[in-house]
C-alpha cells in the first residue's frame, strides 16, 4: 500500500471505496462490525499494558426509524493503556495512524479499523463522537470530535479536562444508525468466541433491549507479550521495502540491511548485495528505481536466510486456549496443542489446535470448528477455510468418533501471525498454505489421538459399568424366582460383591461382554 | 404327575440356591436336543439319548440371561400348575412382556420364549404340556371308544357331536373304558374324514376315525400313541404328497423338534396310502387325470425329505422318488372324482380302506 498516494485521496472518499471491504456495506454488517472494531482495539490497548482485560460495551436504540435501521448509539469502555492528550485526536481523527506499524502481532494492523467505525457514524448520522481518556496518574480528557474528510484531518470540537485518572482507560462513544436485531446474534457470538479465545478478558455487554451478556473472565493469566523485532528479508514485499529504505538512518546500502532486517550480519549482506550486484558501500541515498528491484530480487532469491524469528508471535498456549475453552463450553473432554513455530514465505507462524468433546456440547449436524487467527474469532465463510478441509479429509473413525456432524464435538483453530494468511480481503477465512495444512492437520490429529484414548478409557468404563449393572439385575430375578419357587431367597449380595466387587468401583478388568442376547 | 413336576422345579430352584449361597456362579447343566443325543431306530421312531451336556452357567451376561429367563420360566410353571391354570406358548411369551424386565427378560420376539420352553423340556425332562404350557388342541377321535377325561365324565366318541370327540391339550388324564373299534384310522383331512363319518362307515365297519387336520398335534400324536398302546391298530392315510410323507412319518416316528419328549410316537402304526403305487397300478390308476402338479415349494420339500432321517427307510425314499420323477400329488379328494354320488362314494371307501387294513394290518372290516 503507497501511503503517500492514498494520502492525496479524501478519507470519504477512501471510506466509500473500501466499505465493503471494512464491514461497513449495510446497516447490519456495519453494526456488527463497529463492535468488533472498537472491542478489538480495546484488547489490543490493555494486553499492551499488560492487564487482563475489561471491557464493558453499551449499545442503546436512540430513535426507531421505519426502513429498520434505528438511530443507535455505542459506548465501549476498556482498562487499557489510554491516550494522552495529544495521542487522542491522533489516533482517531485520521486513517491510516496506527501505533501498530511494526513486525508484532496484534489486532490491528493498519491504523484504519476504529476510525473507519467512527467515521460511518459521523457519515450515518452527522454526528460527532466523544473520547474519553487518560493514562495513569494523567489529566482526563474528554474530546468531542468530528472528523474532517476533505483533509482526513481531526477537528476537536470541545475538550474537557475531567480530573486526574487513578487507572488508565479509554472510552469511545459513539452515533450511527444501524440495526441491531438482525446483527445481535453475530454480535454475540462474536464475544462469545472473543471470550473463548481471550479466557483473561472481562466483557459485559449491555444491548439495546437491556439484556446484559456477561463473560467473565476465568484466569488472569496471560501469554507472555510479544518481543517487536525488526522484519526478516523473505516476509517484504517491494512496497514495504521502499518505505524502510525511506525511513532508514544508514548511509549505505549494506548497513541498511544490516540494521532494517533480522538475520543479516556482514556476510549474509555481502552476498545478498553481490547477488543483486550491489557494490556494499553504496550509498542509500543513490538507490535507483532500479536498484531496489534487483534488490528485492536478490533477497527473493538468497536462500540462505536462517528462519525468521518467532518469538514476535504470542500464541495463546494449550494451557489457556483449554481454559477458554473449558469455560466457554463446558465440555467433558478438551485437548489443545500448540504445534511449534513454522514459517511461510517468510512469515513465521503457530498454529494452535485443540477438540472438545461431549458435556454442554451436543451434537450439530454440522462440523462444530471455531476458527481464531492473532486471537480474533474468524466467523464467515468456513467451509472455505483451511481447517475445515483438513478436519473433512481427517479419516475420524480411527479415532473412535463415527461422525463429526453427529456427535458431541467442537474443533478449535488458532493461527497467530505477523501476516495471517487470508484467503481473500474479506479476512474471514485462511488459505490452504501447504505449511499451515500441514500444521494443522498435526494439530488436529495430535488431539484426536487423545481424544481416542479417553473414548476408549470411557466407553470401556461404560461398557463394564453396563454389564455389573445387568448382572445385579439378572441376580435380582434370579433371586425373586428362586424365593418363589423354594421359598428361600438365595444370597446373591454376597456372590456379586466376592466375584464383582473391583467391577462395581468400575476398574474391573476382563473380557467384555456387555449386552445379552440368547442366540 | 403334578408332585413329580413340582418335586423337579423345586430340585432345579434348590440346586442354583446352593451354588449361589456357596459364593460359585450357578450353573445348570442340561443334555441339548442336537444330533448327537437324538439317534433314529425304525422300529422306535426318534429316540432321546443323551450323551453329552451343556451348561447353562451365571458367570456371563449372555447365559445369565438364559438362566435368570428359565428360572422366571419354571417359576411362573409352578404358579399355573399350583392354580390349575394352563398356558400357551404365546401366553408364556407374554409372560415376560412385563415392564419391570425391560432390558433384562424383555422379549423382541415369540422365539426367544419359545427357545426358552425347549429348554426348560430339556432341563426337566418332561414335556411343556407337563408343566402347564399346552397348545391349542387340534384333532378329534369318531368311533366305538368309551372314555374318561379329566372332567370325569364318560364320554362315547360317537356321540358327543358330528365330529367326535375333541383330544384335549393333555390325554395323559384319559382313562379308556371300552374300545369296540377294530382300528383307528387317522386322516390327515377333514373334508374326506367327516364324509366317511357321515356315510356312517365307522358304525358299520367298526372302525374310528382320527381327524389329524394338517400336520398331527402332539396332544393328537400322544392320543394315538395312547390307543396303541391299548393294542389298538393305527392306520395312517393321508394326501400323496412331500409334506403328507412327513406327517404320516411324524405320526409313526415322531419329529426331530420334538424328539426329546417321549411318548409321541407310535411305532406300531401303518402309512397306508395314498401311495405311488395305488396310482401307477392300483386302486387310483385310471385317474391319473385326476393329480395334481407339484409347486415349487412341493418340490423343496421333496429334495429335502431324502435326507430326513425318519424317511430314509426303503419304503418311504420309493414315495418320494416318485415325486421327484413325476412331479406329481394326489389328494385325497380324488375319491370325490371318482364318484359323484354318495353311494359310489361310501362305495370306495369301504373298498379301499378294506384292502388297505387288510394289506397293512391283516384286519378285515
Ligand atoms: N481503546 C484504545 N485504547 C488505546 N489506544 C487506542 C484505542 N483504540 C485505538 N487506539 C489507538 O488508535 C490507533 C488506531 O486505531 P485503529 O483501530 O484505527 O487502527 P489499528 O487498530 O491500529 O488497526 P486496524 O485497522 O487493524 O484496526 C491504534 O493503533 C491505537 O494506537
Ligand atoms: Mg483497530
Amino acid at each position: 500500500m503507497r501511503r503517500e498516494r492514498i494520502e492525496e485521496i479524501s478519507a470519504a472518499d477512501f471510506f466509500y471505496r473500501n466499505r465493503a471491504i471494512a464491514g461497513f456495506d449495510n446497516p447490519v454488517r456495519a453494526t456488527y462490525t463497529i463492535v468488533r472494531e472498537l472491542v478489538e482495539n480495546s484488547l489490543d490497548a490493555a494486553e499492551e499494558a499488560g492487564i487482563p482485560p475489561k471491557i464493558m460495551i453499551t449499545m442503546e436504540r436512540i430513535e426507531r426509524k421505519e426502513n429498520g435501521s434505528d438511530l443507535m448509539k455505542i459506548t465501549v469502555r476498556d482498562n487499557g493503556i489510554g491516550l494522552s492528550a495529544e495521542e487522542i485526536p491522533r489516533a482517531f481523527g485520521k486513517v491510516f495512524t496506527s501505533s501498530k506499524y511494526r513486525l508484532i502481532q496484534s489486532r490491528g494492523t493498519f491504523g484504519l479499523g476504529g476510525t473507519m467505525a467512527l467515521l460511518y457514524g459521523q457519515i450515518t448520522t452527522n454526528k460527532p463522537f466523544i473520547v474519553s481518556s487518560a493514562k495513569k496518574g494523567d489529566y482526563i480528557n474528554r474530546m468531542t470530535m468530528m472528523i474532517d474528510v476533505q483533509k482526513n484531518e481531526p477537528i476537536v470540537i470541545k475538550r474537557e479536562v475531567l480530573g486526574i485518572a487513578e487507572r488508565s482507560f479509554t472510552a469511545v462513544e459513539s452515533y450511527f444508525e444501524g440495526s441491531y436485531a438482525r446483527a445481535k446474534r453475530k454480535i454475540v457470538d462474536y464475544l462469545y468466541q472473543t471470550a473463548i479465545v481471550v479466557p483473561y478478558a472481562d466483557i459485559m455487554f449491555v444491548d439495546p433491549d437491556g439484556v446484559v451478556f456477561l463473560f467473565p473472565r476465568s484466569t488472569d493469566e496471560m501469554p507472555p507479550r510479544p518481543k517487536e523485532s525488526l522484519f526478516h528479508p523473505k516476509g517484504v514485499d517491494l512496497e514495504l521495502l521502499q518505505r524502510l529504505i525511506r525511513a532508514s538512518r544508514a548511509n549505505t546500502v549494506k548497513g541498511f540491511l544490516k540494521t532494517s532486517f533480522q538475520r543479516i550480519g556482514d556476510k549474509t549482506a555481502d552476498e545478498v548485495l553481490a547477488l543483486a550486484g550491489i557494490p556494499a558501500e553504496k550509498r542509500l541515498k543513490d538507490l535507483k528505481k532500479e536498484e531496489i528491484e534487483a534488490l528485492y530480487n536478490a533477497l527473493r532469491s538468497y536462500d540462505k536466510f536462517m528462519a525468521p524469528d518467532h518469538t514476535v508471535l504470542s500464541p495463546l498456549g494449550k494451557k489457556l486456549l483449554e481454559e477458554g475453552i473449558k469455560k466457554e463450553l463446558r465440555p467433558e473432554f478438551v485437548y489443545a496443542v500448540q504445534r511449534p513455530p513454522s514459517v511461510y514465505e517468510g512469515h513465521p507462524f503457530i498454529v494452535e489446535t485443540a477438540i472438545a468433546y461431549g458435556g454442554e456440547i451436543k451434537p450439530a449436524g454440522e462440523i462444530q470448528l471455531y476458527r481464531f487467527a492473532n486471537r480474533i474469532p474468524l466467523l464467515y465463510d468456513a467451509t472455505a477455510d483451511v481447517s475445515y478441509q483438513v478436519a473433512k479429509g481427517i479419516n475420524w473413525s480411527n479415532y473412535g468418533i463415527r461422525s463429526l456432524e453427529e456427535e458431541p464435538i467442537a474443533l478449535f483453530f488458532h493461527i497467530v501471525s505477523t501476516k495471517i494468511p487470508f484467503k481473500t480481503v474479506g479476512k474471514e477465512y485462511i488459505a490452504a498454505v501447504p505449511e499451515v495444512e500441514r500444521e494443522v492437520e498435526l494439530g488436529f490429529k495430535t488431539c484426536a489421538r487423545e481424544l481416542k484414548l479417553y473414548l476408549y478409557r470411557i466407553r470401556r468404563k461404560e461398557s463394564l459399568a453396563k454389564r455389573a449393572f445387568l448382572f445385579r439385575r439378572f441376580y435380582e430375578i434370579v433371586a425373586e424366582c428362586v424365593e418363589d419357587i423354594t421359598g428361600e431367597r438365595p444370597s446373591v449380595e454376597v456372590l456379586l460383591k466376592t466375584r464383582f466387587g473391583d467391577l462395581y468401583e468400575g476398574s474391573g478388568e476382563g473380557e467384555d461382554n456387555s449386552g445379552g442376547e440368547e442366540s | 404327575m403334578k408332585d413329580l413336576v413340582r418335586e423337579k422345579i423345586i430340585q432345579v430352584a434348590r440346586k442354583v440356591k446352593e451354588d449361589i449361597d456357596k459364593g460359585r456362579f450357578p450353573e445348570l447343566s442340561y443334555p441339548p436336543n442336537s444330533k448327537a443325543n437324538i439317534k433314529f431306530l425304525e422300529e422306535k421312531g426318534y429316540l432321546f439319548e443323551p450323551k453329552s451336556f451343556s451348561t447353562i452357567s451365571g458367570d456371563r451376561v449372555k447365559s445369565l440371561r438364559t438362566l435368570s429367563g428359565v428360572l422366571y420360566g419354571l417359576s411362573r410353571a409352578l404358579d399355573h400348575l399350583e392354580n390349575g391354570l394352563t398356558m400357551t406358548k404365546r401366553d408364556f411369551y407374554y409372560l415376560h412382556k412385563v415392564q419391570k424386565f425391560k432390558g433384562t427378560l424383555f422379549p423382541k420376539e415369540q422365539r426367544e420364549t419359545d427357545a426358552r420352553i425347549i429348554l426348560m423340556e430339556l432341563l426337566l425332562g418332561m414335556p411343556r404340556e407337563a408343566f402347564s404350557i399346552t397348545s391349542d388342541p387340534r384333532g378329534w377321535i369318531y368311533g366305538d371308544i368309551e372314555l374318561v377325561d379329566r372332567s370325569g365324565r364318560l364320554i362315547r366318541a360317537n356321540e358327543v357331536g358330528e365330529m367326535g370327540y375333541s383330544v384335549p391339550p393333555r390325554p395323559e388324564n384319559i382313562t379308556f373304558k371300552r374300545i369296540g373299534v377294530k382300528a383307528v384310522v387317522a386322516i390327515e383331512k377333514v373334508g374326506p374324514a367327516k364324509n366317511m363319518i357321515e356315510l356312517g362307515i365307522p358304525e358299520e365297519k367298526k372302525i374310528g376315525i382320527a381327524i389329524l387336520q394338517g400336520q398331527a398335534s402332539r396332544n393328537m400324536r400322544r392320543f394315538l400313541r395312547m390307543l396303541s398302546d391299548e393294542g389298538v391298530p393305527i392306520a395312517v392315510l393321508t394326501d400323496l404328497s412331500p409334506w403328507s410323507l412327513r406327517i404320516a412319518a411324524t405320526v409313526v416316528y415322531n419329529s426331530i423338534n420334538s424328539a426329546h419328549v417321549e411318548g409321541l410316537a407310535v411305532p406300531e402304526a401303518r402309512f397306508i396310502g395314498i401311495k405311488t403305487d395305488d396310482v401307477e397300478e392300483g386302486f387310483f390308476s385310471e385317474y391319473k387325470f385326476a393329480l395334481e402338479p407339484l409347486t415349487q415349494m412341493d418340490y423343496k420339500a421333496a429334495e429335502d425329505n431324502r435326507h430326513l432321517p425318519n424317511l430314509q427307510a426303503p419304503i418311504w425314499q420309493k414315495e418320494n422318488n416318485w415325486f421327484l420323477e413325476k412331479k406329481m400329488k394326489a389328494e385325497l379328494e380324488i375319491f370325490k372324482a371318482m364318484s359323484p354320488s354318495a353311494r359310489d362314494l361310501k362305495r370306495l371307501y369301504v373298498e379301499y380302506l378294506s384292502m388297505k387294513l387288510e394289506e397293512a394290518l391283516g384286519i378285515s372290516i
